[in-house]
């Protein structure tokens, strides 16, 4: 027990390989390989325009997905933020209609997703209802809702200010969409939380063992309440930027996108059990899917064909996680 | 006067007068149950007080009521004259009342020093968190303990005597008053047990009051200085420790003598052979191991940690896999190697980690007693559970398992009724061989000698036992045969007779 050997046992290993170690650099590598393969087969793909673009339309699935790795994260899951994206709108576009004016309406449509985040997070927080019925629940009632409100038309952005529809066509500096930068800064922001704000670690330690978190003094409830309050902002913050693309609340609206979000956030490595994975990993996650979907389409494949290679992808990817952490653990 | 392990300079004068921490009249009552009934606890501070009492005593229900994990029904706790209001962990965390519980309380994805510093992380003046300061605090931890191990290790990958030490450090990071520790030895080596002992004595010396809970009783008389006795919820004494001898103190904590913990039934042993082991190697340990073990013998494995006593428990029973030699059970091969084959030719395990690997908590007593014989109880594919309710009961009779109903969840059953229940599993089921992992980890004296009897039972009744055992009464005590083990090489097996302790350790050593 010299010091001497506390000390050498204690040297931090090296940058590359911390990296190695991660998850993270796996996916990176693959990111640039669907890159590559992409670059060469299809023509224009790798332009600034397309890049650009993809990022542009991957947005939406970067800052929701934010919401659904946090809550993956504290052991939970959030399957509404789909219904979400058309219930939302709903408020944004009516007020936006009668008032002009785009702050009024953001903060109605914020409400309301904050509404419901607290439905679902008091749901199975407080009330201790299974999070996956929870948020099916939710996700059916705002649905039906919106298709009862709408009658099934498009209701249309009727003010159209000019800072609104730049949520959908502006760019910074004329190259990176605006949507793209929301969903980076938010991504930033939530990156350092997780990993340096005491809240964000706490996060990790109700999604790793809830009764250790306990008995450290976590308010586990509390915890999990609160991440299910910022998986329904930041679907609120998508469905705005979706609202501002599409010009309208349409009742059909993130159908089917939180299957793509939470299929990405497990293809970047967060576990459905919590306290494993990293926003970085579940953005990259983001974007192979964003890429590949792209680059399908320029060589010409079908929708169709898509979903069937995203499918085995995802199983793919969990199955050699899977793998490795097995290895990694001897068994 | 809270006193800081990491800066102990800064602690007042210790005012010994004054109970650092004091419980009056607590009651608690859970359905059907009286856990504690008007118990009184006072703790001096610098002083150790041991915690004793057979399982179902009310230790633990104790222990939770001061760590914020149940509320209390009735009664007061006071910290230093004044009264308190513990709800959660939380608020007794931030009385200084730190308790290092049995089971490992880590998140294992996070690194040691994460987990060092879990119930508050130092923040620097924007709220963020201190990486810096929290690697360099948890290494200056263990260092000042003398605790080796790595602060940026991931926790889960280190073994569990490590997960232990990094348990205790992490009660000393931040300011404590009190220190609760549960049986803090139990997956200790006897060099990590000294070095706890001395962290314990410093802890007394910088006026913390230290509860030790612990079953064995060489350890209390070594490190207590003043010993409470609890028996089916009620206080039954409090002494200081130079008033007991080992009799009075098993007579408080059971309320009868124990005159023989090891009272053997049955006949001489050495039958048939029934479990052949050959040359049996596995990936990580176990080297060309091979052994017999005769039905009506305890065939008892010793060896220090990490010898490879579990390692060879598991494979045997088929449950991990091997990389050469065979196993037989009364002379038919275990091929393939797995548990279903293991259990069909009639090798089963007793595990030493009764709640992953042996229990299904939540479920009821019966379930978890009949799970390997449904085959028996089914009729055209359907199980005939009130067959499946006689079978079970008649193993509670006979086994005198502490259970309010069959129905009642496992989880709630104190260790050595947990034990019955397992064994009641593999009985029922009609084994040959069983192998039984530290058969009495995590259980007190009384129920001890309760277990005891079990194994000798069941070798009585004909079966092969082989027992891992890391504890030398124990294994003196109820083997037949001895079997030393040394970094996954059988270094010597001998017959009870010609065993000795002093043998057995340096075949231990290699």
């Amino acid at each position: 027990m010299s010091l001497a050997n506390i000390a050498s046992a204690k040297a931090q290993p090296s940058l590359l390989a911390r990296l190695f170690a991660r998850q993270e650099l796996a996916l990176f590598v693959c990111l640039i390989l669907v890159l590559v393969f992409f670059s060469v087969t299809v023509e224009n793909f790798f332009s600034v325009r397309n890049m650009t673009n993809v990022l542009g339309q991957a947005s939406l699935a970067l800052t929701a997905g934010i919401g659904c790795a946090i809550v993956f994260i504290s052991g939970e899951v959030d399957i509404s933020i789909g219904s979400l994206l058309a219930t939302i709108a709903l408020p944004l576009i009516i007020i936006m209609n009668d008032t002009n004016s785009l702050l009024l309406g953001v903060s109605a449509a914020l409400l309301f997703g904050l509404i419901i985040g607290v439905v679902n997070g008091y749901l199975t927080a407080y009330a201790g209802i299974n999070s996956l019925i929870v948020t099916l629940g939710t996700m059916f009632i705002m649905r039906g809702g919106v298709y009862l409100y709408t009658g099934q038309r498009a209701i249309p952005d009727n003010a159209s200010l000019d800072s609104f529809i730049a949520l959908s066509d502006g760019r910074l500096f004329n190259i990176i969409p605006y949507s793209a930068v929301i969903a980076i800064v938010l991504l930033a922001a939530f990156g350092y939380m997780m990993q340096h704000r005491p809240f964000g670690r706490q996060i990790y330690a109700v999604g790793g063992n809830q009764e250790v978190a306990r008995l450290a003094g976590y308010d586990v409830r509390r915890v999990k309440f609160i991440c299910f309050i910022i998986s329904s902002l930041l679907a609120t913050v998508a469905g705005i930027i979706l609202a501002a693309r599409v010009g309208s609340a349409q009742h059909t609206a993130g159908l089917n996108f939180e299957f793509q979000v939470v299929a990405a956030t497990v293809l970047g490595g967060v576990s459905l059990a919590g306290g494993i994975g990293s926003l970085t990993g579940m953005a990259l996650g983001v974007l192979i899917l964003q890429f590949l979907s792209n680059g399908l389409r320029g060589l010409g494949l079908p929708t169709e064909w898509q979903l069937v290679i995203t499918g085995m992808i995802i199983i793919a990817a969990v199955a050699f996680d899977e793998a490795k952490r097995r290895r990694a653990n001897g068994g | 006067m809270s006193v800081d392990f990491l800066h102990p300079g800064e602690g007042a004068a210790i005012d010994t007068d004054v109970p650092a921490l004091e419980l009056r009249g607590i009651d608690k009552r859970f359905p059907g149950v009286v856990a504690l009934d008007n118990v009184d606890f006072t703790l001096k501070p610098g002083k150790i007080h041991a915690l004793m009492g057979e399982n179902g005593a009310g230790k633990s229900t104790l222990i939770k009521i001061m760590a914020g994990v149940y509320g209390k029904d009735a009664g007061t706790i006071r910290m230093r004259g004044r009264e308190v209001d513990i709800q959660s962990p939380r608020d007794s965390l931030k009385e200084g009342i730190k308790v290092v519980f049995q089971e490992i309380a880590l998140i294992s994805e996070f690194t040691v020093a994460e987990n060092i510093f879990l119930e508050g992380y130092p923040t620097g003046r924007t709220g963020s968190i201190d990486w810096k300061k929290i690697r360099a605090d948890s290494a200056a931890l263990f260092n000042r303990i003398g605790f080796n191990v790595d602060p940026a290790a991931r926790t889960g990958s280190l073994p569990v005597s490590q997960q232990q030490m990094v348990e205790i450090a992490r009660a000393l990071a931040h300011e404590a008053r009190v220190v609760v520790m549960d049986e803090p030895t139990s997956s200790l080596t006897p060099n990590e047990v000294s070095l706890l002992f001395t962290v314990i004595r410093r802890l007394a010396s910088l006026g913390i009051a230290v509860v030790y809970v612990s079953h064995k009783l060489d350890e209390v008389f070594e490190i207590a200085d003043t010993v409470t006795v609890l028996r089916d919820g009620r206080h039954i004494s409090t002494k200081p420790i130079g008033e007991h001898s080992n009799d009075t103190l098993i007579q408080d904590m059971i309320g009868r003598r124990i005159d023989n913990l090891f009272p053997r039934q049955r006949g001489a042993a050495g039958g048939k052979v029934a479990l052949s082991v050959e040359k049996l190697s596995t990936a990580r340990k176990l080297d060309e191991v091979s052994f017999e073990a005769r039905t009506g013998e305890v065939l008892g494995f010793f060896g220090l940690m990490g010898a490879g006593r579990t390692e060879l428990a598991k494979a045997i029973v088929g449950y991990d896999p091997i990389t050469a030699g065979t196993i037989s059970v009364d002379g038919q091969r275990l091929t393939p190697h797995d548990t279903r084959t293991g259990v069909r030719l009639g090798i089963g395990l007793l595990t030493e980690d009764r709640k992953s690997e042996g229990l299904m908590g939540e479920l009821p007593v019966y379930q978890n007693a009949s799970l390997a014989s449904l085959g028996a109880f089914a009729r055209m594919g359907f199980i005939d559970t009130a067959k499946e309710h006689r079978a079970v009961q008649d193993y509670v009779d006979r086994f005198r398992i502490k259970t309010p109903s069959l129905f009642q969840q496992v989880k709630n059953l104190s260790g050595g009724n947990q034990q019955k229940v397992l064994i009641s599993r593999w009985l029922m089921r009609g084994l040959k061989v069983i192998v039984v992992d530290e058969p009495t980890r995590g259980i007190d004296v009384g129920a001890k000698s309760e277990i005891f009897a079990l194994i000798d039972r069941l070798a009585g009744e004909g079966l092969a036992v082989v027992m891992m055992t890391s504890e030398m009464p124990e294994l003196l005590g109820l083997a037949d045969r001895i079997a030393v083990m040394c970094e996954g090489r059988l270094t010597a097996i001998m017959s009870r007779d010609e065993a000795t302790q002093e043998k057995i350790l340096n075949a231990a050593i290699g």
